[in-house]
This record gives structure tokens, C-alpha cells and sequence, in this order.
């Protein structure tokens, strides 16, 4: 439809658009108002030379300059041949079509044609109307048929004092330019600028509602008298030109006519583009302009994908120097949320290690007690705020039972092997000597475990944007999770050290570092909305510390012996740490053989926040 | 997407009963008088304070109280829950809520077999969605479908449309030859928001609405025991397509029940409208268009009338392929009552009869231009000040008064100030006399305030009431307008022509010059003026009163139950079938909404012309007498 047409094709569009605009003026959806439409565009087409100006724009919609709102053309000679018809060579000879305008450049449209579309009352409402029109009315609807039909009419003589200048087609003064291009406006525009030099020009300029920037300047105006019939070859174009955000950004057809309807453009409108309906005319502009993907990317305005970044690796090893630069995308950017994750995870390492050091150096019972109780409820507390802030923050509440089998864990890391110990001596007798070494490296390790988590997600995220495939992005993810599993365990290995250096005792690297990792991994899959797994190796590994001490127990009574065995053949081979070390260490195992399908897949890394 | 803990209780469906079981009317079905149960399913609606539409859904509620209604109704957003609801009229009988917007994992675990049927219809609705062509509408439905089932069977889909499987689905989806565009380019990102949103726009499917056990209902003998989903009632009417229809689509599939859809603002559009708005990108867009498209597509299709509420409307749905002997334009109605005494009152005939009772109603000025309104960028004042310049010169007498409230935001607000000061630009003050304090020929006003106490001074306040609007939608002020008799100048956007046909005069938008001509040649001719507004009334009495609303509801209701009878088994005390309980007479076969003569034709082939029980042959009566046991029994 964008094609030169013939002459005959241009004649017959005219003609139906016509009648179909005359319909959808009219409201109606029966067959006589589409006749009557018809025959009343035919009869203007053929007369255009000299009234095209002066009808009303109910009629044919070719030549319906009055009708021109002022966001689309002025009327204009078609450029090329198959346009060219005599109301063409008005234009050209005379610049304004005709002379006069009716007063009303108004729809009054006759109650015959303008019922409502289908309305099931039709036939009443039209009586009812005639009834209450008839008489008083006749003289309106008089005024409309001889205006529609381009002859002499009462209403004509109220013209000439509204609009003097011979600028019937003239779009309004405030109409943004079809072409912005200065030198390509109808000469009959120089008319109705003449009529609307108005002091309050220059704000009505600037304060049209559509910004100014659709607008021309008042300044070029006098200029575009000049090629007045340049650009009114494709008057389609220019409606792009003023949309083609829109038309570019638009994934359907009928987006831009959504979009346009938005704008104001009716169905009458169209049809001063030989469109039968917004919808076509939408169709051809979706057709016209190149979309994104084809024109390079112009309509990629999602999340900001670094897509084309040469140095996107397939195989995700990570580039230099992109670790930890950018807010990431958890919704958590800038300067509060960079001090809460670098500070929150060192306060329970620092808490711990102030409730030692309190315990240390203070003396008498009760005084060392009160501090042992507010350190490990501080700790706690601490803990708390960094797993509910922050990278381990979990998507669901996790459930009572695995927050208890955590606690039992860690308690046991405490005091469990020294229970062990005195029991398998036959005690105890008062109370045992808690395990402070894995207790204030655990703390610390708090906070390599943020950071590690951190860092799997923003790099997660990243290549999340960057990857096309999800296949691609499982292949990028599982190095990564692996990396940063491997760096937290080091780190946790080694504070685990220094702490048992600085208070003097023997570091329990199996069971504290094999329940650290436990931990970050039930954790790190909870923040990735897979509870089910971490809450059944927790509950096992604390299952298995349980049995042990309860068989232990169990094993002095009668008869029972055989129950204490294989703990106690553990615990005489390897040492009483060896029973948590060998509970925890399975259960991560299994939780990392779980954690390294689930965390590399694409669903487990939706941004929280984003498409709800 | 957002999985985070959300503080709404899972499973919150509230069920109000709101009478007694023992005071409760029980249905009466009366002969010629039926009493319909209506399954009213909104979204984003009725008894939400901030609902689109409550207004009307209230007035055709109240104004229906022969029948029983059932709201199901979808809440947008958690805000629009906590705002509460608009008072009930006591025919709603139960009102039943699902929150659209919060993600309850519902922690529902399927098994291998109930994945397995997960992922074949999963993949068949991302393929049909995906495509680009038009021929796999029955894909998409029976995908939709089969989904649907499985919910029911199964438990909540929420997880698997979340799940991994779902997100691999649509990437050999998207991938797959002959896939849009669009999809094609779509990164892992964008495949994780489509299907965020897929499983947002399905959460419909998971609800527990969809229940037939209604069977204590009729009779009244486990009245209150469950009044049952869906399934029991005679008729869905959607409030528009979209979701608030994918439980009527569902509620046709699984009991039959005749789905009615009353579109006032098209859903489809609202989309493309909303989703230019966010900052989605191509793919994600493209793929959710063509899903609501899809979606859109289905509802026409299978609902038993389709109710646009305007022309406008009209066009977007046959654009969306709606049959057109489907639709029925019904226009919204409007409360008349408080303009009655303006709009009998003509113009000028309170100033002549000054001693009259009913003295409270303004006097017209011949010489004031009206405008009523939001005032936001879209009703183009800068063009109305305009045109007013323009008519300023014609007319030095001429008045304008702009009436209304300023939109929220603070853009409406700018625009507001940005309109003061053209308007003190463009007219100085103006004062009587040398001594007398002048004051501007445009005027601001707010209904509310001491000089327009109500909104029907409003439109009494001018002779010519002016709408200058670039986008429109149903001109509410116009309509107004309309009902107190006023001649209106209005800009040929939206629904105008429709509703004003010829009772006014209709100039193109952002047009001043028009405009103002316009309203010069009323503002010259009282008579043509009083003419104008007598017709305008008439019109408007007869178009697009709350009456004649009401009314057309009232019949369509009737005649679909008529023609979509819901077909079920009905039992007796016992609880066996009662046979004979459905009459034979009640199933039509063929299309009744096309044409006659189109159906005839269908129907003449294949079946037998129906005849009277006694003309039938003696042959035939055994054929008859099977075919009657065989309706009874089913």
C-alpha cells in the first residue's frame, strides 16, 4: 500500500474511503448511509477543483482540508502520477483551494446517518429523534446536506466574518509541523498564519500540551511558504516521522494503534491517509519501519544487557577487574547497602570475639556467665541481621525445624565434643570445657561467607544477562558456584586456624570447617528458593550427631553395650571431632552434589524485584 | 520476579455469607420470570473501593434484584485490597477474592506423571504463543485447557510455572522455527520475565473456584453446606476480557456455563497501552502481547455475547476477531435523575420564571462557554483557551469557566498552572467601569466550591457546553451535558460522534480555529442552541440512562439462559438422578446467534425438522421416547 498507485486504483480508494468515513462519521452501520456517503464523496471528488474548501468534513475524506486536525497534513497535492488529479492543479495554481468556509468547520452530522453503531434501539431511537428534531431541526439538518454537498447554503453566510482569508484548509497555528524540514508546508498555510499572528503566538508554542518539540518555531514559518508542495508525497511518512518511537519500539501492529489512538488519531483521521481504519494505517506503519533486531538493536530497552560486550565468555570464566564493581541488581545499590555488606558480616566475628575476650579477662562466676549468655545471644542477634540482610537473605521464611537443627549443629560444635569425650570417660561429672577455637571461627567466618555469596550473585546476574541460552548460562554458573564455594572454604579454613592459634587450641578443622561449609550451602540454596534439600541434610547431620551422643548414653545401659561401638571405635581412631566432622562432611557433600545442578539454573537467579 | 515472603495468607478466600442459612431467600423459579444466577467475575473491580467500573457493576447489581449474583472478583494490587470494599447491595450474594498480585508458592510438589502432563501443555500454550500465525488458536485453547485440568486434579500451578521446566519449555519455544521475530533474540532474562508474568496472568487457573457441587442449592436441603464454585451458577458475565474472563473460559469448559463479556475499555488495548508505560524489553513484550492476543482471541471466541460499550470498543474487538453476530453494543448508563430538573428547565426559563419553587437551579449565562472535566494534559485546555481567544473576538461578551478537579500527579498539577497563566496571558481583567474591580473572562473552578455547589450548576452555568479533548474514551461530561440540555461543542475524538450523533456540534481535535467557530455560531443563536440541547436530552434519555442499561442486561441475561441452558444432573432427596428433570425442548442446536437464515441452513442438513410429539409417526415414537430416557438419565 505504500506503492505509487494507479490512477484508477487511487480514484476507487478515494471513492470507498469515502464511504467508509462517511460511515463511521455517521455512526451508522447500515447500508443507505453507506450509499449516501458515497455518492457524496463521488459528487465532491468530481467537483473538487472549486469547493473542495467548502464542505463539511462529513463528507469524502480525499479532499478534506477542514477536516485536518493539526497534528496530520494539510491538504497537498499528491507527488507523483498516480495522484495527480484536479484538485492538484488547484493547489498548484491557485495555492488556497477555495474561498470561504463554512462557518462551522463542524460535524453537525444529520440524525438519519449518525445512530450509534448496532445499537439494538436503532429503529426507536431514530424515531425518537425525528420526532423531537422535526421542525426546529430541519433548518441544521439543511445546513449540513447542502454543505456536504458542496452547494450554496444559509449556513455559508456567517463565513466570511470568522476566517477572511481564502486559508479554508489551514491547520491550526499551534499544529506541529507534518515535515520539520522548514521549506514543505502548502502555500494555503500562509494563509491561516496570516489570520493567526496573534500576540499570544509565541505561548502557544511554548505551552502546547505535547511538548514543543513536535512544534514548529514561529520563526520558520514565513520560510515555509516557499516549497509548498514538497512532502506531501507521503503524508504516511511524515505521521511516522512524528511516531517513530513508537513504530520502533512496537512488537505488533496493533501497539501503534493503540499508540495512536492514544495520540488522538480516529478512524476519520486515517482516512486522510487512504487508510480504511487505524488499524491498517497502524499496519503499514509497523511494515515501514524497521524494528529492532533489524536495525541493530533500537528497541533493546530492557534490562541493560551487556550483551555485546566482546569479552562475554561462553564458559563464564570471569573477566579482570568486573568482581566487584557495580551495585549489582538486587535492588540494593549505592552507599547504604555497600557499608551494611561490608560491616553487618564482621559484627558477629567482632561480638564473639569481645564475648571471649569478657570471658577472658573477667573474673568470678556469675560475672562470666552474664557474659557468656550476652555473647551468644549478641552473636546470635548479629547472625540474625546478616542472614535477613544481604545476599543470604532467604526468598521464604525458612521453616522452625531447620533453624533448630542449625542450632543444635552449632551447640554441638560448642559443646559437643567435649561431651562426647567425658561421656566416653564415664562422665560427666559437672560441667565440661566448651570448644571456644571453632565457635569464634565460625563467627568470622560470617562474613567471607556474605561476601562469597555476594560475589555468585552479581556474577551470577551478569552472566544471567549476557548468556542466550539457558544451557550457556548453566555451563557459565557451575565454575563460578564451584570457584566461590572452594574460596569461602580456604577462608574459613583458615580463620578457623587463627582462631585456634590465638586461643591456644587445637583448631577443629574437620568438624567447624565441614559445618561451615554445610551451613553457606543450605544457606546459599534457601536464598535461592530450594528450602527442601538444605532443611534434609540439616536435619541429618544433626540426627546423626544426636544418635551418637544417645548412644553413647544408651551403652551403659545393661546390656546394651554394643550400641556405644562404633562410636567409640571413631572416636579412639580419629579423636571426638570426628563424629560431627564425618555428619557434617556428608551432608555438604550431598547438599553440593544438590546445590550445583539447582544454582545452575536460570530460575534460581531471578532478580528479586523484578516482574512480579 | 519477586518470591519473597508475602504477608497475605495462603489460600485466602473469603466466603461471606450474608444472611443466615435459615433466613436465606431461597430461589424461586418462576415461570416466565426467571431468576438467573449470575457468576459476576471481575478483576481489578467491583467491590474494590478504587475497582474499575464499580459503579456500574453497582447499579446493574441493584438494579437486577430479581436475580442472584455471585462476584468473583481479582484483586490488582495489594494497595487496592487494603483500601477495602464499596458497600454491598444484599443481591451479591457471595462474594469470593483472589489476590492476582501476590505469588503464594503454594509448595504444591507434583509428581512425575502430573509434570509429565505439565510440561506437554505447558509446551503447547509457549508454542502457540510463540508462533507467529494465526491457525493455532485451538493449540493455544486446549492448552489452556489442559492446564486448567491439571490445576484442578493436581493442586496450584504456581510452582511449576515458576519451575525450570517451564523456563526450558519456552526457550525451545522461542527457538523452535517459525517463532516470532521477536522471540527469537529473546535472552535468558527475558525468558525468566515471560515466564514470571505467564505465571502471573495464569494464576486464574488455580484457583479453587472451580466446583460443581451445588446440588444442595436448588433444593435447599444442604442450603449453605457450599455454595459451590463456578459451576453452579446459569451464566458468567465478565466484566472485561483478559483475566477477569479466564474463569468464565474455564467455568464454560468444565460445566458449560455461557460465558457473557461486557468490554468498556478494551483490555487488549490497555495492554499495549501499559506495556509501552514499563521498560520491558522487545521480546518480553512481543511475547506477552501475542499471549493476551492469544488470550483475547479465546474469550471472544467462546463467549455466548459479547458487549461492547461503545463503537470504539466494538472495532477493537472484531479487530481481535470477535464474531460480529456476537456483539451487542449496550452504551454504559448514567444517573439522570439530578440533571432531570436542569435539563427540563431549558435554558433561559429559570431567569423568566424567577418566582418559581424550584429556584436552586442556576441561571444560564447566554454568553458563558462551559467546560467540565478532569483537567490533565489529554483534554488539550491549551487549544480550548485558544479557540476561546479566537471567540473573544467575535463575541467580547463571552465567558469561560473551566470546571473541575485536577487529576492526581503532579504533571496534571504543572498543567494546571502551565493553563492559569495562558489563560492571564491571553485575557487581561476586565472590569465594568472606571471604578469597578475587574476580573478575568476565564474562571477556574471546583465542583464543591461556592460558586458551583454541585455538578449539575456546573453544566447550568453555561449555554454551551465544550469538550476539547484529545483522547477520549466514553465522554462522561459530554453525556452530562447531554442530560441537562445543553448544545455541546465537542472534538471528534473517541466515542463522541457516537454518543452525540446529530444533537451537536463535532469539530476535529487540536483544531482552535474550528473550535472557536463553533461556538460562536451557538453562542449567536440561542434558538439553534435551545434545539440542539432539547435534542441532545431526548437522546440521551433515550441512549444512555442506568434504565435502559439495566434493561438490556436484563434481556441478554435472559436470553442466553435460554439458549445456553447449563446442562445438570439433577437429583432428588435421595441423591439419585431424577430423570426427566431437564426437558429435551431446552437444547438448540446450531448457532442462535447468527442470523436466522444461516441457521436453518446449518440445521436443515443433519437433523430432523423438529415436529410436535403427537405428528410423529408411530415408528418414530420409540426413537423419541430412547432420545427423552437418554436426556433424563445424562
Amino acid at each position: 500500500m505504500t506503492g505509487t498507485p494507479a490512477d484508477q486504483g487511487v480514484d476507487t480508494r478515494a471513492r470507498t474511503g469515502a464511504s467508509t468515513e462517511n460511515n463511521t462519521s455517521a455512526g451508522t452501520g447500515n447500508s443507505t448511509g453507506s450509499t449516501t456517503g458515497s455518492s457524496a464523496g463521488h459528487h465532491t471528488a468530481s467537483s473538487t477543483g472549486s469547493s473542495a474548501g467548502t464542505r463539511k468534513g462529513t463528507g469524502g475524506q480525499g479532499m478534506a482540508p477542514q477536516h485536518d486536525s493539526g497534528q496530520l497534513d494539510a491538504p497537498r497535492a499528491p507527488a507523483g502520477t498516480g495522484g495527480w488529479d484536479a484538485r492538484s492543479e488547484g493547489l498548484l495554481n491557485g495555492g488556497a483551494p477555495a474561498p470561504g468556509r463554512i462557518p462551522s468547520a463542524v460535524d453537525e452530522a444529520e440524525p438519519e446517518q449518525s445512530r450509534p453503531e448496532g445499537t439494538e434501539s436503532a429503529e426507536t431511537e431514530s424515531a425518537e429523534e425525528e420526532g423531537v428534531l422535526t421542525g426546529s431541526a430541519v433548518a441544521d439538518v439543511e445546513a449540513a446536506f447542502a454543505a456536504v454537498m458542496g452547494t450554496g447554503s444559509p449556513a455559508r453566510t456567517a463565513a466570511p466574518s470568522s476566517a477572511p482569508a481564502p486559508s479554508a484548509p489551514a491547520p491550526p497555528p499551534s499544529s506541529p509541523a507534518p515535515v520539520p524540514p522548514a521549506p514543505s508546508a502548502p502555500a494555503a498555510e500562509a494563509g491561516a498564519e496570516a489570520a493567526a499572528e496573534e500576540p499570544a503566538e509565541a505561548s502557544a508554542v511554548a505551552s502546547t500540551p505535547s511538548g514543543g518539540a513536535e512544534r514548529e518555531a514561529p520563526a520558520d514559518r514565513p520560510v515555509r511558504r516557499a516549497g509548498a508542495r514538497r512532502g506531501a508525497a507521503d503524508p504516511v511518512k511524515a505521521l511516522i516521522h512524528r511516531h517513530r518511537e513508537l513504530c520502533e519500539r512496537a512488537v505488533d501492529p496493533l501497539e501503534i494503534a493503540a499508540g495512536l489512538e492514544a495520540h488522538g488519531v480516529t478512524d476519520r483521521a486515517a482516512a486522510r491517509f487512504r487508510h480504511r481504519d487505524v488499524f491498517s494505517l497502524a499496519e503499514e506503519m509497523y511494515a515501514r519501519v524497521p524494528h529492532h533486531g533489524e536495525g541493530g538493536g533500537a528497541g533493546s530497552a530492557g534490562p541493560p544487557s551487556q550483551g555485546e560486550r566482546p569479552g562475554a565468555d561462553p564458559h563464564g570464566t570471569p573477566l579482570p577487574g568486573e568482581a566487584g564493581t557495580g551495585p549489582g541488581r538486587d535492588g540494593r545499590p549505592g552507599g547504604r547497602g555497600t557499608a551494611a555488606l561490608l560491616l553487618l558480616p564482621l559484627l558477629p566475628g567482632a561480638l564473639c570475639a569481645a564475648a571471649l575476650l569478657a570471658l577472658r579477662t573477667l573474673e568470678g562466676g556469675q560475672a562470666r556467665v552474664t557474659a557468656g549468655v550476652v555473647g551468644v545471644v549478641a552473636v546470635a542477634l548479629a547472625v540474625r541481621a546478616c542472614l535477613r540482610h544481604g545476599p543470604l537473605r532467604g526468598r521464604e521464611r525458612s521453616s522452625t525445624s531447620t533453624r533448630a537443627w542449625a542450632c543444635w549443629l552449632l551447640g554441638y560444635a560448642l559443646l559437643g565434643d567435649g561431651l562426647l569425650d567425658t561421656a566416653l570417660r564415664g562422665g560427666p561429672d559437672g560441667l565440661w570445657p566448651p570448644r571456644l577455637a571453632p565457635a569464634l571461627g565460625l563467627a568470622l567466618a560470617v562474613a567471607p561467607a556474605v561476601w562469597c555469596a555476594r560475589l555468585l550473585t552479581v556474577r551470577a546476574q551478569r552472566k544471567l544477562a549476557t548468556s542466550r541460552g539457558l544451557e550457556e548460562f548453566a555451563g557459565a554458573v557451575r565454575p563460578l558456584l564451584l570457584g566461590t564455594f572452594t574460596l569461602f572454604l580456604c577462608a574459613l579454613l583458615a580463620l578457623l586456624g587463627g582462631a585456634g592459634a590465638l586461643l591456644g587450641e587445637e583448631a577443629a578443622y574437620a568438624g567447624a570447617g565441614s559445618l561451615g561449609a554445610l551451613l553457606l550451602l543450605a544457606r546459599l540454596l534457601m536464598a535461592h528458593g530450594r528450602p527442601g534439600a538444605p532443611a534434609v541434610a540439616l536435619a541429618c547431620a544433626g540426627t546423626v550427631e544426636l544418635l551418637a551422643l544417645c548412644s553413647v548414653f544408651a551403652g551403659r545401659l545393661p546390656g546394651c553395650t554394643v550400641l556405644a561401638l562404633p562410636v567409640e571405635s571413631v572416636v579412639t581412631s580419629w579423636g571426638p571431632g570426628a563424629v560431627p566432622a564425618l555428619a557434617c562432611a556428608t551432608a555438604a557433600a550431598a547438599l553440593l552434589i544438590r546445590a550445583v545442578p539447582a544454582l545452575s539454573r536460570a530460575s534460581a537467579h531471578v532478580p528479586p524485584g523484578g516482574p512480579r | 520476579m519477586d518470591n519473597r515472603p508475602s504477608d497475605h495468607p495462603p489460600g485466602r478466600i473469603r466466603f461471606i455469607p450474608l444472611r443466615a442459612v435459615d433466613q436465606r431467600r431461597l430461589p424461586i423459579w418462576e415461570i416466565g420470570g426467571v431468576r438467573v444466577r449470575i457468576g459476576l467475575l471481575t478483576e481489578g473491580g467491583y467491590p474494590y473501593v478504587s475497582g474499575d467500573g464499580r459503579l456500574w457493576c453497582d447499579r446493574l447489581v441493584r438494579g437486577l434484584a430479581q436475580h442472584e449474583f455471585d462476584l468473583y472478583a481479582l484483586s490488582r494490587t495489594a494497595r487496592q485490597e487494603e483500601q477495602g470494599w464499596v458497600p454491598l447491595p444484599p443481591q451479591l450474594h457471595r462474594v469470593r477474592t483472589a489476590p492476582l498480585w501476590t505469588a503464594e508458592g503454594d509448595g504444591t510438589a507434583h509428581g512425575r506423571r502430573a509434570r509429565r502432563r505439565f510440561n506437554a501443555h505447558y509446551g503447547e500454550l509457549v508454542t502457540a504463543v510463540c508462533s507467529g500465525g494465526e491457525d493455532l488458536e485451538d493449540r493455544f485453547g486446549s492448552a489452556l485447557y489442559g492446564l486448567a485440568e491439571l490445576a484442578r486434579d493436581e493442586g496450584g500451578l504456581v510452582t511449576a510455572l515458576r519451575s525450570e521446566a517451564a523456563v526450558r519449555a519456552l526457550e525451545a519455544a522461542c527457538r523452535a522455527p517459525g517463532a516470532l521475530r521477536a522471540a527469537h533474540e529473546a535472552r535468558v532474562p527475558d525468558l525468566l520475565a515471560v515466564a514470571g508474568l505467564l505465571e502471573r496472568a495464569l494464576r486464574p487457573l488455580s484457583l479453587d473456584w472451580y466446583e460443581a457441587d451445588c446440588g444442595g442449592v436448588r433444593d435447599g436441603a444442604r442450603a449453605g453446606a457450599g455454595w459451590g464454585g463456578l459451576g453452579c451458577v446459569d451464566l458468567c458475565h465478565a466484566t472485561s476480557a483478559g483475566a477477569a474472563a479466564l474463569p468464565g473460559l474455564l467455568a464454560k469448559h468444565f460445566f458449560g456455563v455461557p460465558l457473557l463479556v461486557t468490554e468498556h475499555s478494551v483490555q487488549l488495548r490497555s495492554h499495549y497501552l501499559a506495556a509501552s508505560g514499563e521498560t520491558l524489553s522487545a521480546p518480553v513484550r512481543a511475547l506477552l502481547a501475542a499471549f493476551h492476543g492469544k488470550l483475547t482471541g479465546e474469550v471472544y471466541r467462546q463467549a455466548a455475547l459479547i458487549t461492547p460499550g461503545s463503537a470504539h470498543v466494538r472495532r477493537w474487538q472484531e479487530r481481535c476477531g470477535a464474531d460480529r453476530a456476537k456483539l451487542r453494543t449496550v452504551h454504559p448508563g448514567m444517573e439522570a435523575a439530578s440533571f432531570a430538573a436542569l435539563g427540563e428547565s431549558g435554558e433561559n426559563s429559570t431567569a423568566a420564571t424567577p418566582d418559581r419553587t424550584d429556584s436552586a437551579l442556576p441561571v444560564a449565562d447566554p454568553d458563558t462557554l462551559v467546560w467540565v472535566g478532569r483537567i490533565e494534559q489529554s483534554k488539550d485546555l491549551v487549544s480550548l483557551l485558544h479557540a476561546f481567544a479566537e471567540v473573544r473576538k467575535e463575541e467580547p461578551a463571552a465567558r469561560l469557566r473551566l470546571i473541575g478537579a485536577v487529576a492526581p500527579g503532579d504533571e496534571a498539577a504543572a498543567y494546571l498552572a502551565q493553563c492559569k497563566a495562558l489563560a492571564a496571558q491571553l485575557f487581561p481583567d476586565e472590569a465594568d467601569g472606571k471604578h469597578a474591580v475587574g476580573e478575568n473572562p476565564v474562571s477556574f473552578d471546583e465542583v464543591g466550591g461556592p460558586d458551583v455547589p454541585e455538578l449539575v450548576d456546573a453544566y447550568g452555568a453555561g449555554a454551551v457546553v465544550v469538550l476539547s479533548s484529545v483522547v477520549e474514551g466514553f465522554p462522561v461530561s459530554l453525556v452530562e451535558a447531554m442530560f441537562c440540555g445543553r448544545a455541546t461543542v465537542s472534538t471528534d475524538v473517541g466515542a463522541v460522534v457516537e454518543v452525540i450523533g446529530g444533537t451537536g456540534l463535532v469539530v476535529p481535535p487540536r483544531n482552535p480555529r474550528a473550535l472557536a467557530e463553533a461556538c460562536v455560531a451557538l453562542l449567536r443563536d440561542p434558538a439553534r442552541r435551545e434545539r440542539l440541547g432539547a435534542a441532545a436530552r431526548a437522546r440521551a434519555l433515550e441512549l444512555f440512562t442506568v434504565e435502559q442499561n439495566i434493561e438490556a442486561f436484563h434481556s441478554i441475561y435472559l436470553e442466553i439462559v435460554s439458549h445456553y441452558p447449563v446442562r445438570r444432573e439433577v437429583m432428588d432427596d435421595e441423591g439419585d438422578p431424577l430423570p426427566f428433570a431437564n426437558p429435551v425442548e431446552t437444547h438448540v442446536p446450531g448457532h442462535w446467534a447468527l442470523s436466522g437464515a444461516a441457521e436453518t441452513a446449518d440445521a436443515a442438513p443433519g437433523t430432523v425438522p423438529p415436529v410436535p410429539s403427537w405428528a410423529v409417526r408411530d415408528e418414530d415414537v420409540d426413537a423419541v421416547l430412547g432420545a427423552v430416557a437418554g436426556e433424563g438419565a445424562r
